[in-house]
């Protein structure tokens, strides 16, 4: 609640930015429920006890009083532009891995990156008051930041150095350019046998349709690799429901880099059994590479299976699922309505719930012999027939309104939610999974919280996100390679760092 | 010259030198770079390397998509992961199929019902699968037994069911307390604990959806991943925080309870999404084929398709879309040059000025317009001959054609001891590793048939109180 009337004057949206922020309107903007409210629900189910159990043991405030799984390992990461090795190395560091990343003096450019170019949505830091873009500031976690020109031959001898006093390095440059610096894998594994080193790129960094650079340097980045894995192909509305043509019947990439994230969070998999395999067998390290192209295409279903198996070609069918009925969402007055639910004991109670407002859908659905046995009820025409009853009824109501009925019948359904419903959703509040953090450099930062932060010993933890360019070069150089500040200055002045 | 520098001077050991010290280092060092890769991932000879979790023993009571796959990419790293299924009934994505269509027969067995359906692929790659009903007391021991004999477990069951049958963490702490124990479900403790959740609830409640798709202005709709991304994306996380956990119980020798909610995960990747609402209250809407951040950077439709004789529509109508990418300053202007159109370079020389949003509709459709009268093939020919970064977007057929996945083995027929010959697409397409490479052995197996292997063999439980329990249905 407001505190106080003021008197404000809008002319342009500049004049709104003020208005804006956690400092001025507090997240969430209505409170949390209580977690007596939500020991009312455990009860409901007999459920008391565990409920305080999960309670007491795994609450996010604890995260800070419980040590970190992987503070033993210390990791380099040396990228520009892309997500697959922030994601990476932020999963790892969230985990408690000393990270330090690695740029060239120039910064990386993805801290330029913001929507629309708009230079106001970009955050300054408190020292310098460069500003940097929200994506490179939400997903470089708990990174130390230190700059390093690898291009001079001191800078080459300087990450050496680094690279030798490391476990992993995560990297993510043109294919072949850190080997031909004699930087590689090749190179360092002499140096440090128990290296871990993992190239990530968009589609490999050999093979015949290996990553490119444009001819003026422009590296590849995502989607290239969800393009060459028939991700995007298979993902949107064919033209039989929206009109081709940019008009929403085309193929469509996702909203996010998802095939960078797929590849940072498989990279991290893979390292961590690397490392395992080090420690336990004193195996020594490795080389792994990961490219977003294929590790997409591992989690993509079956398609390229089905392919194999009877030569069909998936097609798109935008928000329907061609495996499940009902699973999909639809239109209703106010956006759009997921519902899911395809065994029988669902699927009635989906039609019994409709049925209430919409008689004809149990005379044309339930008793329908096709609809009856449930792996036929997600043949083509069977989707169609449930989907245009369903949305006939979802046409005339609200989100909230359908989600209510259904939820009285304890059906996984729910409504599209755009982010400010999703920061506001009572659970997401509660637990919460959208956070705040007091950053030193940037003020207070809307995040989203790390996933593996709900753990009885280990918890993940965001210590700090993104830091200013440089911001760790003291630190991190006297405590690796004993270099002070006169030489940091005498680097500095050569352009190394 | 000093005492010390001549001592120096003399010990020069050969081997301290840098350098490589045998012709085969030479070669290794001299290889042009590809070749060095090719040989450190050797793709197809992965069966002689060793396994990097070999000895690590996990249990699967999942179902679905979302936590069998957290257990199916470490059985791919060597632990050998044994999958718990309902008797008779096993996992439900077995009955899982598109359009009803593609089931997998056991090369022996083609009774109509004894089918796999292909929703079933990739989740459970090299798991033993076993079977056992929870909710007789007989099965508990059988239970605890593999609970005593393992390193840890994921469920997915609704919060609080496990634990009401005393299998859940609390029970388990006291039986083995180096158990890492995993549950993975959509929501966890909190107002909604008991809300049921599936990959599409994740799309669409958490943000990701209401990003995805052609912006409402132009047409278009909120659009679903076409595979279950949330479901995989969230178990490959839930993968990553099992491997943390094992790494701190190699130190301390305690488990671990790590709850997981598919439903954040989906928030999760979101990136500048959080923080620009947080911060400036701006909720961020679909933008389609380009990229709200970069330009030019998106995918362009072409006038002509490059089957139009093809038989099947998605060759025939679908093969004409290119990822077309020239965002810095050079490379736009050389596409401006492409296209015919070099007073766009002049109207927007910088990035700044092309990346807002009515330059993007502008210049996408300049690009379209020439692109209006050639093919995908054209497209992308033209575009890479100048040096520019563009690709087409393939579908299935084109993928599984593709020589570049055929040559790093992460597309290949694999011949399974019980249906034949498969297309295996996932696995070696997680991640090459030069010493301990991830591996394929088989995609599934039927209901309950490693009973005997896991409960004769393992628990050593006789074959006839094996063959009294299947009768009775315990397993």
């Amino acid at each position: 609640m407001a505190k106080e009337k003021r008197d404000i004057e809008i002319k342009s949206r500049a004049d709104t930015l003020p208005l804006m922020g956690p400092d001025v309107r507090p997240w969430p903007v209505t409170p949390p429920p209580s977690p007596e409210e939500c020991m009312k629900v455990y009860e409901k189910r007999k459920a008391g006890e565990f409920g305080k159990f999960l309670e007491d043991n795994l609450r996010l405030d604890y995260r800070f009083d419980k040590p970190e799984a992987l503070k033993d390992f210390k990791m380099l990461g040396m990228g520009l532009w892309r997500m697959g090795h922030k994601f990476c190395t932020g999963l790892l560091a969230e985990q408690g891995m000393e990270f330090i990343n690695i740029e060239p003096p120039t910064g990386d450019p993805a801290r330029q990156l913001t929507p629309f170019g708009r230079e106001e949505y970009m955050l300054k830091d408190k020292a310098a008051g460069t500003p940097c873009g929200l994506d490179f500031l939400h997903e470089l976690r708990n990174a130390q930041s230190i700059t390093l020109n690898i291009e001079t031959v001191e800078g080459r001898e300087i990450y050496k150095k680094l690279a030798m006093l490391v476990d992993v390095i995560v990297e993510e440059y043109p294919p072949g350019y850190m080997d031909s610096l004699g930087l590689g894998y090749r190179q360092l594994s002499k140096l440090n046998p128990g290296l871990i080193y993992c190239w990530i790129g968009q589609r490999g960094q050999w093979g015949p349709m290996k990553d490119e650079v444009s001819k003026f340097g422009q590296w590849m980045l995502s989607p290239f690799g969800a393009c060459a894995d028939s991700w995007v192909a298979n993902t949107g509305f064919p033209p039989d429901q929206c009109p081709r043509g940019g008009k929403g019947g085309d193929p469509v990439r996702s909203g996010v880099w998802l095939d960078d994230y797929v590849a940072g969070e498989q990279s991290a998999v893979s390292i961590l059994a690397a490392l395992y395999y080090r420690e336990e067998f004193r195996g020594g390290g490795q080389f792994i590479e990961t490219t977003a192209a294929e590790a997409l295409m591992d989690i993509l279903d079956f398609d390229i299976t089905w392919y194999g198996f009877n030569k069909s070609i998936k097609a798109r069918t935008g928000a329907w699922d061609p495996n499940l009925n009902q699973y999909e969402w639809n239109p209703c007055k106010d956006g759009y309505m997921m519902i899911g639910g395809q065994t029988d004991r669902l699927w009635y109670r989906i039609g019994m719930c409709i049925e209430r407002d919409l008689p004809m859908f149990g005379r044309l659905i339930h008793e329908d012999p096709l609809l009856k046995e449930m792996a036929a009820r997600n043949a083509l025409q069977s989707l169609i027939k449930t989907y245009t009853v369903t949305t006939k009824w979802l046409r005339d109501i609200n989100r909230i309104e359908a989600e209510t009925k259904l939820m009285e019948y304890e059906i996984a359904a729910g409504p599209i939610l755009y982010i400010d419903e999703v920061c506001e959703f009572p659970h997401f509040k509660y637990r919460p999974w959208v956070n705040t953090i007091e950053d030193e450099q940037y003020g207070t930062v809307l995040y989203a919280e790390s996933c593996g932060a709900y753990q009885h010993r280990t918890p993940a933890r965001v210590k700090w996100l993104g830091r200013p360019l440089g911001h760790d070069n003291g630190e991190v150089y006297k405590r690796y390679l004993g270099y002070g500040p006169m030489k940091l200055r005498e680097l500095k002045a050569k352009g190394v760092i | 010259m000093f005492e010390d520098d001549i001592k120096k001077l003399k010990v020069c050991d050969f081997d301290e030198l840098p350098g490589p010290k045998s012709k085969e280092e030479l070669d290794e060092m001299k290889a042009p770079f590809e070749d060095y890769c090719r040989k450190a991932f050797d793709v197809g000879n992965e069966f002689v390397k060793p396994d990097a979790l070999k000895g690590i023993r996990w249990l699967s009571t999942t179902m679905y998509i979302f936590t069998p796959h957290s257990v199916a990419n470490i059985a791919e790293l060597g632990a050998e992961c044994i999958k718990i299924e309902m008797p008779r009934m096993g996992d439900a994505m077995r009955h899982t199929s598109p359009f009803n269509e593609a089931y997998l027969y056991p090369l022996h067995d083609t009774r109509p019902m004894s089918g796999t359906g292909l929703g079933f692929t990739n989740a459970n790659v090299n798991k033993y699968f076993v079977t056992l009903d929870y909710h007789v007391p007989e099965a508990k021991k059988l239970y605890y037994n593999l609970v005593r004999q393992s390193d840890g477990l994921t469920e997915c069951y609704r919060h609080g069911t496990f634990d009401r049958w005393k299998q859940g963490y609390r029970d388990l702490m006291e039986i083995n307390p180096r158990f890492i124990y995993v549950w993975g479900g959509g929501f966890g403790y909190g107002p909604k604990i008991f809300g049921g959740s599936y990959d599409i609830l994740g799309q669409a409640h958490a943000g990701l959806s209401s990003v995805t798709g052609a912006h409402e202005d132009f047409g278009g709709h909120s659009t679903k991943a076409t595979n279950w991304v949330i479901d995989w994306y969230s178990g490959t996380q839930i993968t990553v925080c099992m491997l943390a956990a094992l790494h701190y119980r190699r130190k301390t020798g305690l488990g671990t309870m790590i709850e997981f909610s598919q439903v954040q995960a989906a928030t999760r990747c979101l990136g500048y999404t959080v923080p620009l609402y947080g911060k400036f209250g701006i909720v961020r809407q679909r933008w389609g084929n380009w990229d709200t951040q970069l330009c030019v950077h998106g995918i362009i439709m072409t006038g002509k398709t490059d089957f139009p004789d093809a038989e099947n529509p998605q060759d025939k109508f679908e093969t004409r879309y290119v990822m077309v990418s020239a965002f810095q300053d050079a490379d736009f202007k050389e596409l401006c040059n492409i296209i015919k159109k070099p007073d766009l370079f002049s109207s927007y020389k910088t990035h700044k000025e092309r990346v807002g949003a009515p330059a993007q509709m502008e210049i996408y459709a300049a690009i379209e317009k020439w692109a209006a009268n050639k093919s995908r093939a054209e497209v992308v020919r033209i575009l890479k001959e100048h040096g520019l970064l563009a690709a087409p977007v393939m579908n299935d057929r084109e993928v599984y054609e593709c020589d570049h996945y055929r040559q790093r083995g992460t597309v290949r027929w694999n011949d399974d001891p019980l249906f034949g010959d498969v297309v295996c697409q996932s696995a070696y397409s997680a991640g090459l590793m030069s010493k301990t490479p991830r591996r394929h052995k088989w995609q599934w197996r039927p209901v309950g048939a490693d009973n005997v292997k896991i409960y004769h063999e393992l628990l050593g439980v006789p074959m006839s109180k094996i063959n009294e329990m299947y009768n009775k249905g315990i397993i």
